[in-house]
């Protein structure tokens, strides 16, 4: 009776069960396809301002340019970077005139632009303003400024 | 007919581990009828395991983030907000380099709100007031030496209050 049965135990070998794991691996999976946001290059990292009882929505506008005002890294002391959506930090001057681009570009397809503003909260409001200047000059009327959703601190 | 896998079985040599394995087969093949169809695990499993490696190494955990309206600041553009005579004016002065470090001034008004909970209540209460109501515009004038944070903070409470017109004013207003 031993005897058979040890030799049926060596005969089926070290089992592994699969059953679980594919269960745990599929969890976790859905769990990430479900949660995934997959994050705008346009979007450069920063720390964005977190209002008190923040009334920002998140809402999809479609013929908008991203205006990114950063501090300027690693060196904070250079000043602030501004760029328009995954551009490299530019000039003022150049940025305006991607803006002005844009502006046609929407503008022959009947569309009005929209300057979405995303800056860094420890930037000041004069070097946020000068963002807002260029919006200005190239008479987008439409702006929106971007701020953390939900509870702030 | 004979089976021919059986026929296979059959004709190997019966006293190797071989055997052994191709008749336990068998009879595992023999006790279930009908299992033609089997389903491969092993490339579900490759391309299960490839997704989730893929999105454990690229999720990253973010706050949302969201847009508020804004209207530009009235001394270097065309008005968005046609202004009646009476808007309401909140300065926003800094007082330090720390991101608290601020203090909300509201033009010819004796209530002087403290923090932005109190601002936005102010400014609901204001449309007791007759002229004002919701339409009223507010006028954020921040100094320049203002953190953006406070800034976006006294433009949300304004937002949180219903104001309809809101617009970022000079330091000259």
């Amino acid at each position: 009776m031993a005897v058979a049965a040890d030799r049926q135990r060596r005969h089926r070998g070290i089992g592994f069960n699969m059953t679980p794991m594919i269960d745990v691996v599929f969890l976790l999976i859905i769990f990430f396809m479900l949660v995934s946001n997959f994050a705008s290059a346009e979007n450069v990292p920063m720390e964005l301002p977190k209002p008190f009882k923040s009334q920002a929505k998140q809402v999809k506008l479609r013929d908008r340019v991203i205006i990114n005002c950063q501090i300027s890294e690693p060196d904070a002391t250079q000043g602030v970077w501004y760029r328009v959506g995954p551009n490299p930090p530019e000039s003022p001057r150049q940025i305006s005139a991607r803006l002005a681009r844009a502006k046609k570009a929407a503008a022959a397809e009947g569309r009005d632009l929209i300057a979405v503003i995303r800056a860094d909260r420890r930037l000041r409001f004069a070097d946020v303003r000068v963002a807002m200047e260029i919006v200005s000059e190239n008479q987008i009327e439409q702006m929106r400024l971007v701020a953390h959703v939900g509870e702030g601190e | 007919m004979a089976n021919p896998t059986s026929r296979s079985a059959s004709n190997v040599d019966s006293t190797g581990p071989a055997s052994h394995t191709a008749r336990h087969r068998e009879r595992v093949r023999r006790r279930r009828p009908g299992t033609g169809m089997s389903l491969h695990l092993a490339p579900m499993i490759d391309v299960t395991f490839l997704l989730l490696i893929f999105f454990l190494l690229s999720t990253t955990f973010r706050r949302a983030e969201g847009i508020l309206g804004a209207n530009l600041p009235r001394e270097s553009g065309p008005p968005s907000v046609a202004l009646p005579i009476s808007p309401v004016v909140v300065r926003l002065l800094s007082t330090g380099p720390a991101p608290g470090d601020y203090a909300i001034q509201i033009d010819n008004f004796e209530a002087q709100p403290v923090t932005f909970g109190e601002l936005t209540q102010f400014l609901i209460d204001i449309r007791r007031n007759e002229g004002f109501d919701a339409q009223t515009p507010v006028v954020i004038v921040a100094s320049v030496d203002t953190l953006w944070e406070p800034v976006v903070d006294c433009w949300n409470a304004a937002v949180r209050a219903a104001c309809k017109n809101i617009s970022f004013g000079g330091e000259g207003e």
